[in-house]
C-alpha cells in the first residue's frame, strides 16, 4: 500500500496535470469540473492515465476503471486514492 | 542547441505536418491526377438561399486572402510558408445544381470531389445540390494543404457566423500567422530518431495490402456511407469501455475495421504478416478551434495488427497497448517535430522517402475515428442541419480509406476506395459489416 495522500491534494495535483494535458488552454480546472467540459477527449484521457500512473503509481486500467470514475476531476481523484489504498 | 533562427512574425509558416501533407498532395496529383483532397458535406432541411451563400463566401474571401495562397520559401532561413496576396477579390467557386434523386445528389457530389482544382491558388470550392425531398446538400471540396477535416467543419461554422453578421467578432480569433519553428533542434532530432526506430521495427514485417489497378492515373474515388444512430454510437463507446477497460473507441474501432476488411485485403501476391493502419489524430488544444482553423493541426499514429489474430476483442487489446505505448513516447508530437526538420527537403523527395517505406505498399488502409466535431451548431444559415459527412479521396496506394466522423450525437462511417480496387457491392457489404460489429 502506498503512502496516503489526502483527497484534496490528489485533486490539486490532478487539476495541474489536466491543465498541462489540455495544453494550458481555456479557463481554470476545478475539482468539480467534468472531464467532458474540460475537453478531455480520448487521446488526452490516455495521456492523463499515463500521467496518473507515473505520478501516483496507480495503473487505473489494471485497477478496473468504471464509467462513474470518469465523470469529474473529483471522481477521478477518488479512483486514484482508492487505487493507492488497494 | 537553443538556437532559434530569425523569421518574419507576420508570416504563416508551414508546420511539419503541413509539409508532409504537401508532399503527399504532390505525389497524389502526379499518380492519380487529384491531390490530397476531401469534401465535407453539410445537409440541411429546406432550400439554402444561394445569394446569401455567395455573399457570405465573398465576405470571407475578402477577409482572409490566405484562402488564395500557395507555397513559398524564405530565402534567408529556407523555411517554407503560405504565401498569399494582401488583397484578393477573386470569388470562391460555387456551383448550384438540382438533383433528380438522392442517388443523383451523391453522384454529383462524388464527381465534385474527384475534379482537380483549376489552379495552384485554388484550395476550396463549393457545390450546392438541391434534392427532390426539399433538402440541400452543400459540398465543400478542400485541398488538405489548406484545411484539415476539422478545419473544414470550422469553415462551415465561419460561414454560419458570417451569415449572422458575426464575421467581425470571429475573425480576430482566427490565426493567420505561425512561427517558423526553427528552434528546439535537440528535441526535434531526438524525435526523428524515435520515429526512425519505430518505422524500422514496423518494416520487419510485410504489410498486407490491396493490389492497385493499372493505370492508377485518372481513376476517381468512390464512396459508401452509413450513418449510425445516436443510440448505436453511444453503445459503441460504452462497449469499448467494457472491452478494453478505458472509454477510448479508437483501438476497438480499428480492430473491427481490420476484421471487416480482412475479406478483401490482402490481394494475392501482396500478403504480409501485419495489417498496418495510418490513423489521424486531432492535435488542437481545447478552446483553440477558431485560432487553428486554417492549414493542418493533426498528427499520425500507426497501428500494426498481426494478421494471425482474428479474435476482435483480443486485437482491440493489442491495439490499445500500442496506443498507450505511442502516447507514452509522445509519438504524435514526435511526428510533428521530426517532420518540421524535413521541411528543408523538396516535397518530391519527401514523397519518395514516404513511398519507399513498406516496399511501396504504404499501409493496408487509412483509418480515422474522430469524435470531435468542428461544427457544434444545430442550424446552418437559418436551416436545421440533418447531417455532416466527409468523403475523403483515397490515396493510392493503399487505395482504401475508412473514416468515422462525428456530428451532433452520432458517427458517420464512410469507406472511400479507388475505382477499380473493389466492387461497389463489396464496399457496401464491408461497411455494413463494420457498422454491425461496432454496435453488436
Amino acid at each position: 500500500m502506498a503512502d496516503a495522500i489526502a483527497l484534496d491534494e490528489i485533486e490539486r495535483q490532478l487539476c495541474t496535470e489536466i491543465a498541462a494535458v489540455r495544453g494550458n488552454a481555456g479557463g481554470a480546472v476545478a475539482p468539480e469540473s467534468t472531464l467532458a467540459s474540460l475537453g478531455i477527449d480520448s487521446l488526452k484521457l490516455v495521456s492523463l492515465i499515463l500521467v496518473i500512473e507515473q505520478k501516483f503509481g496507480v495503473n487505473l486500467m489494471k485497477k478496473g476503471l468504471k464509467p462513474e470514475d470518469m465523470k469529474s476531476v473529483r471522481t477521478l481523484a477518488q479512483a486514484v486514492q482508492a487505487g493507492r489504498a488497494a | 542547441m537553443k538556437v532559434s533562427l530569425p523569421y518574419f512574425r507576420n508570416r504563416r509558416y508551414l508546420r511539419g505536418i503541413d509539409w508532409v501533407v504537401g508532399s503527399l498532395h504532390e505525389d497524389a496529383r502526379k499518380r492519380v491526377g487529384v491531390g490530397a483532397v476531401s469534401q465535407a458535406i453539410i445537409e440541411v432541411q429546406g432550400d439554402l438561399d444561394v445569394t446569401t451563400v455567395r455573399s457570405t463566401l465573398d465576405q470571407i474571401s475578402k477577409r482572409f486572402p490566405l484562402i488564395h495562397g500557395r507555397f513559398g520559401r524564405d530565402i534567408f532561413n529556407l523555411a517554407p510558408y503560405w504565401k498569399y496576396p494582401r488583397r484578393h477579390h477573386e470569388s470562391i467557386p460555387l456551383a448550384v445544381v438540382e438533383a433528380s434523386s438522392e442517388h443523383d445528389a451523391d453522384s454529383l457530389l462524388a464527381a465534385h470531389v474527384n475534379r482537380p482544382f483549376e489552379s495552384d491558388r485554388r484550395h476550396i470550392r463549393f457545390m450546392l445540390v438541391r434534392t427532390p425531398d426539399a433538402r440541400t446538400k452543400l459540398g465543400l471540396v478542400f485541398d488538405h494543404r489548406f484545411l484539415d477535416a476539422y478545419g473544414a467543419e470550422s469553415f462551415f461554422r465561419l460561414m454560419h457566423e458570417a451569415s449572422q453578421g458575426c464575421l467581425d467578432a470571429v475573425s480576430p480569433r482566427i490565426r493567420v500567422t505561425e512561427p517558423a519553428h526553427l528552434d528546439h533542434w535537440q528535441r526535434r532530432f531526438a524525435s526523428g530518431k524515435l520515429l526512425n526506430r519505430m518505422l524500422i521495427d514496423l518494416q520487419q514485417k510485410d504489410v498486407a495490402a490491396l493490389k492497385m489497378p493499372e493505370p492508377v492515373r485518372g481513376r476517381g474515388a468512390r464512396f459508401v456511407h452509413e450513418a449510425m444512430t445516436a443510440e448505436e454510437s453511444s453503445n459503441a463507446i460504452g462497449k469499448a469501455f467494457s472491452e478494453i477497460g478505458v472509454p477510448v473507441l479508437l483501438p476497438c474501432a480499428a480492430a473491427r475495421a481490420v476484421s471487416a476488411l480482412r475479406g478483401i485485403v490482402p490481394s494475392p501476391g501482396l500478403e504480409g504478416d501485419q495489417y498496418l493502419l495510418f490513423t489521424t489524430v486531432n492535435t488542437r488544444p481545447p478552446g483553440d478551434e477558431w485560432s487553428s482553423m486554417f492549414l493542418n493541426h493533426f498528427s499520425f499514429l500507426l497501428f500494426s495488427a498481426p494478421r494471425e489474430t482474428s479474435d476482435v476483442p483480443q486485437l482491440a487489446g493489442v491495439l490499445r497497448d500500442q496506443l498507450f505505448s505511442h502516447m507514452k513516447d509522445k509519438v504524435p508530437d514526435a511526428m510533428e517535430d521530426a517532420a518540421a526538420l524535413g521541411r528543408i527537403f523538396p516535397r518530391p523527395l519527401v514523397a519518395r522517402v514516404i513511398n519507399s517505406m513498406f516496399k511501396g505498399r504504404m499501409c493496408s488502409f487509412y483509418f480515422a475515428c474522430l469524435k470531435e466535431s468542428g461544427y457544434p451548431e444545430k442550424t446552418f444559415m437559418g436551416k436545421d442541419v440533418v447531417n455532416l459527412v466527409h468523403t475523403p479521396l483515397a490515396f493510392a496506394p493503399p487505395g482504401l480509406n475508412l473514416c468515422m466522423t462525428w456530428y451532433a450525437d452520432h458517427f458517420n462511417l464512410v469507406l472511400s476506395y479507388l475505382d477499380g480496387t473493389i466492387d461497389d457491392q463489396v464496399a457496401r457489404d464491408v461497411l455494413k459489416q463494420f457498422r454491425s460489429s461496432l454496435v453488436q
